[in-house]
């Protein structure tokens, strides 16, 4: 990339370690309710899987690490920066990949869309174009510029949105679900860019087939760390506790 | 589904937004004192013929504003009553023109230039303690989730009518305001993560008066 971002401009409080991602002691409360307590996690692999049921307390969990959720207690940093004293520093540091991109996609077009993080670090806007439209070009669809968000498919929404984060350069790329509406073409291909991305990705997603080539898998149960290691060793263990759940499961439960 | 941009490089395009609006303004000017409903009828035509710019796409998404006859009617049916027939014909000339001239604008015209023309103008609201930056992405807001809000609506009409084989209307209402807001709600969440409405300029410091300053 041509440019560079002065992501540090403002002093911003600081914290260890400076690589990857560190979540020390946390314990999140939502809606009065404690969703997670007390979890420590050091996270510095490339690719991280995060599964567990509904209400395990994933999304939870990301959302503190961009700021989007301030944990009761505990301590989260982000590649050197503290994202319970400064939040947007952290959002700045992680780029979040929202579940449905009808809620993610601020601009009526798609540049001004993906320009739209840049401009908001105070950078000019025939430099964000330019840039966003150079993000296209390297994607092979730099004729979308112009185009409305209304006029794209499901697949090109979601591309734009993962754009829109990436040209921030984050150093790490958080997706919330992020393919649940698409086909497993689309899915697939997007998929395939991310694995080539060079930021550190944390991923929760409900098809466990998605994470075959990652680096870790984190399985989260009541707001705890139930399982931590490799995908192969995690993923039969999870799916045997999933199947046992569904048969117990009460419409109550559901 | 209906969209506020229409692409392409014509010289409305490319005329910055702050003449746009600026034009418009003179044009709205200009049109106030007519009386003769030949002129304002002409300066409707002028109006229309402008929009080839924006090619039969353009006039087909300006018939998407027809529910704005009714009013129209409603402001003839009003001056007949009054007696003040010639003047409501100059009148309803004159609506459709401004609502023609401004749907092309808004056809034309990219959500971030528009912002960038109107924040100046907002500007003064900053002395009142109102941000202009924050007007100025509410207004962007509206324009884009306008398409969007109007897909909820038709959904939840299908929904009401796939149970009730009838249209849901007004009984709606309640239900499409819930929907609405908790779009809004995620579009805070969004929002945030890229850095809030005053953006990431302005980097913050969260905590109970002490701003760490260990970089």
């Amino acid at each position: 990339m041509p440019y560079l971002l002065s992501k540090n401009s403002n002093p911003t409080p600081s914290c260890e370690p400076r690589e990857g991602v560190c979540v020390s002691n946390v314990s999140i409360a939502r809606g009065g309710r404690i969703v997670i307590e007390n979890l420590s996690l050091s996270l510095v692999e490339k690719r991280i899987a995060l599964v567990g049921l509904n209400g395990s307390g994933k999304s939870t969990l990301v959302r503190a690490l961009n700021g989007l959720i301030s944990p009761i207690k505990g301590k989260v940093c982000i590649h050197g920066v503290d994202a319970v004293k400064s939040p947007k520093a952290a959002a700045r540091m992680v780029g979040f990949v929202f579940q449905n991109p009808d809620h993610q996609i601020i601009f009526p077009t798609v540049a001004e869309d993906i320009a739209f993080g840049l401009r908001q670090a105070g950078i000019s806007k025939s430099t964000t174009r330019a840039q966003a439209k150079a993000l296209l070009r390297e994607y092979d669809c730099e004729e979308w510029a112009d185009r409305p968000i209304s006029e794209l498919s499901e697949g090109q929404k979601h591309l734009v949105c993962i754009l829109s984060v990436l040209i921030m350069e984050p150093e790490v790329l958080v997706l919330d679900e992020p393919f649940s509406s698409l086909d497993i073409a689309v899915r697939t291909n997007l998929l395939s860019r991310l694995k080539h991305l060079r930021q550190q990705i944390i991923l929760i997603n409900h098809d466990l087939d998605v994470f075959d080539s990652f680096d870790r898998m984190i399985w989260l149960k009541d707001g705890r760390v139930e399982a931590d290691g490799l995908p192969e060793s995690i993923t039969p263990l999870y799916r045997k506790h999933a199947m046992e759940v569904a048969g117990r499961l009460t419409p109550e439960s559901l | 589904m209906i969209s506020t941009y229409i692409s392409g490089d014509s010289w409305l395009h490319r005329l910055p937004a702050g003449w746009k609006l600026i034009g418009l303004c003179i044009f709205t000017m200009v049109l106030f004192p007519v009386e003769s409903p030949a002129i304002a009828a002409s300066g409707f035509l002028a109006a229309l013929a402008l929009f080839t710019v924006v090619g039969r796409e353009g006039y087909r998404r300006l018939l998407a504003l027809r529910s704005v006859l009714y009013l129209l009617v409603f402001l003839l049916i009003f001056h007949v009553l009054a007696g003040t027939l010639t003047s409501g014909i100059v009148a309803v000339f004159r609506l459709m023109t401004m609502v023609v001239l401004a749907t092309l604008v808004t056809f034309t015209t990219r959500m971030e230039d528009m912002l960038d023309a109107l924040n100046p103008v907002l500007t003064p609201l900053n002395f009142i303690g109102i941000s202009s930056r924050r007007i100025a992405l509410a207004i962007a807001l509206v324009i884009r989730f306008t398409p969007f809000l109007i897909a909820l609506a038709d959904e939840l009409g299908s929904a009401f009518k796939a149970r009730t084989g009838k249209r849901g209307g007004v009984r709606l209402t309640a239900p499409f305001a819930v929907l609405a807001l908790r779009t809004a709600d995620h579009v805070s969440d969004a929002l945030a993560a890229r850095g809030g409405a005053d953006g990431f300029d302005n980097i913050d410091e969260v905590g109970e008066g002490n701003t760490p300053n260990d970089q």
